[in-house]
């Protein structure tokens, strides 16, 4: 598993698409809820999970799910926990859980980097 | 030895923390009796969001021996039992807690950094190792008001002096420490 993360608009799908260039993607914003368990490679993380928090989805024991089925898949995802609490229930849980899933992820990679400015960082 | 600490929400920052505050203590290397650590909460328990997160924030920490000081302002004023380390969490609720009065009014944004930090150099009189979690809150830019955008510059001028003063300062990134000073 590999996992490049960062804010938004900082060039992390071109990094990742520079170095994974013949891999297949999914976007999260759209993909259905099984095809990440079967893709190479996915960007727009973040919104996957948003996805399955509105559809109500549980989402306990995921990470470790995904980890089993699709041991290999690149995950690109936003940080999305640097700002002010929002005042909105939902999104202080979609922060909090997106949170929680990419550092259990993160646990399991093999690598992960940091991409801010086009630059990316390899931290793990 | 001080050790400022910070990251996004969600982060692992906690966990990382308290392992390092038993590390840097000497708790997890040294069998012979020590004095416990403190961990100095700074949270208010109200409303039902606070509550579950200090109770998540108590299991975390269960079983590592830490004893329990609550304390949501004021750090100037209080007086802590004899320990081998403190780990204080976090700078982000202490700092609304210190900004806004109890009945909403905000209060000057300097003098608020100038108080907390006075905090800071009164506990670590108290202390040989400090280990202070912070928030990374600033890097979005929505249509804040007065009263949050007040709370964001109080939280980047706290965690920059801490940084000046800090031994050491971590990111914690999904987990992953990445190392910003020492």
């Amino acid at each position: 598993m590999i996992m490049v993360i960062g804010g938004a608009h900082q060039g992390k799908r071109e990094y990742a698409k520079e170095m994974y260039p013949d891999i297949e993607w999914i976007d999260g914003k759209e993909c259905k809820e099984q095809e990440i368990f079967k893709c190479e490679g996915i960007y727009g993380f973040h919104e996957y999970i948003a996805g399955r928090m509105r559809e109500g989805a549980d989402l306990d024991g995921f990470p470790e799910r995904l980890y089993v089925k699709n041991p290999d898949i690149v995950i690109v995802t936003n940080e999305i926990g640097y700002g002010i609490v929002p005042a909105d229930a939902f999104q202080r849980e979609y922060r909090e859980t997106t949170g929680r899933i990419c550092t259990k992820l993160a646990a399991r990679a093999e690598e992960v980097h940091r991409v801010i400015c086009g630059i990316g960082t390899r931290i793990k | 030895m001080l050790h400022l600490i910070t990251g996004g929400s969600g982060s692992g920052k906690s966990s990382y923390a308290e392992e390092r505050m038993l590390y840097i203590s000497g708790q997890t290397r040294n069998q012979e009796e020590k004095d416990p650590c403190v961990y100095l909460a700074t949270m208010k328990p109200y409303g039902k969001e606070a509550l579950m997160k200090i109770e998540r924030h108590r299991k975390l920490r269960a079983s590592k021996g830490f004893v329990t000081v609550e304390c949501y302002k004021e750090l100037d004023r209080i007086r802590l039992p004899k320990n081998s380390g403190i780990l204080l969490e976090c700078m982000s609720n202490l700092g609304a807690n210190e900004l806004y009065g109890e009945d909403g009014t905000l209060k000057n944004r300097h003098k608020t950094a100038k108080k907390i930090l006075k905090g800071i150099d009164h506990i670590l009189k108290q202390t040989e190792n400090l280990v202070i979690v912070t928030n990374e809150v600033s890097s979005e830019d929505k249509d804040y008001s007065e009263e949050i955008l007040e709370y964001i510059y109080l939280i980047g001028e706290v965690n920059q002096e801490l940084a000046c003063m800090a031994d050491k300062v971590t990111e914690v990134v999904y987990g992953i420490p990445v190392p910003v000073k020492g």
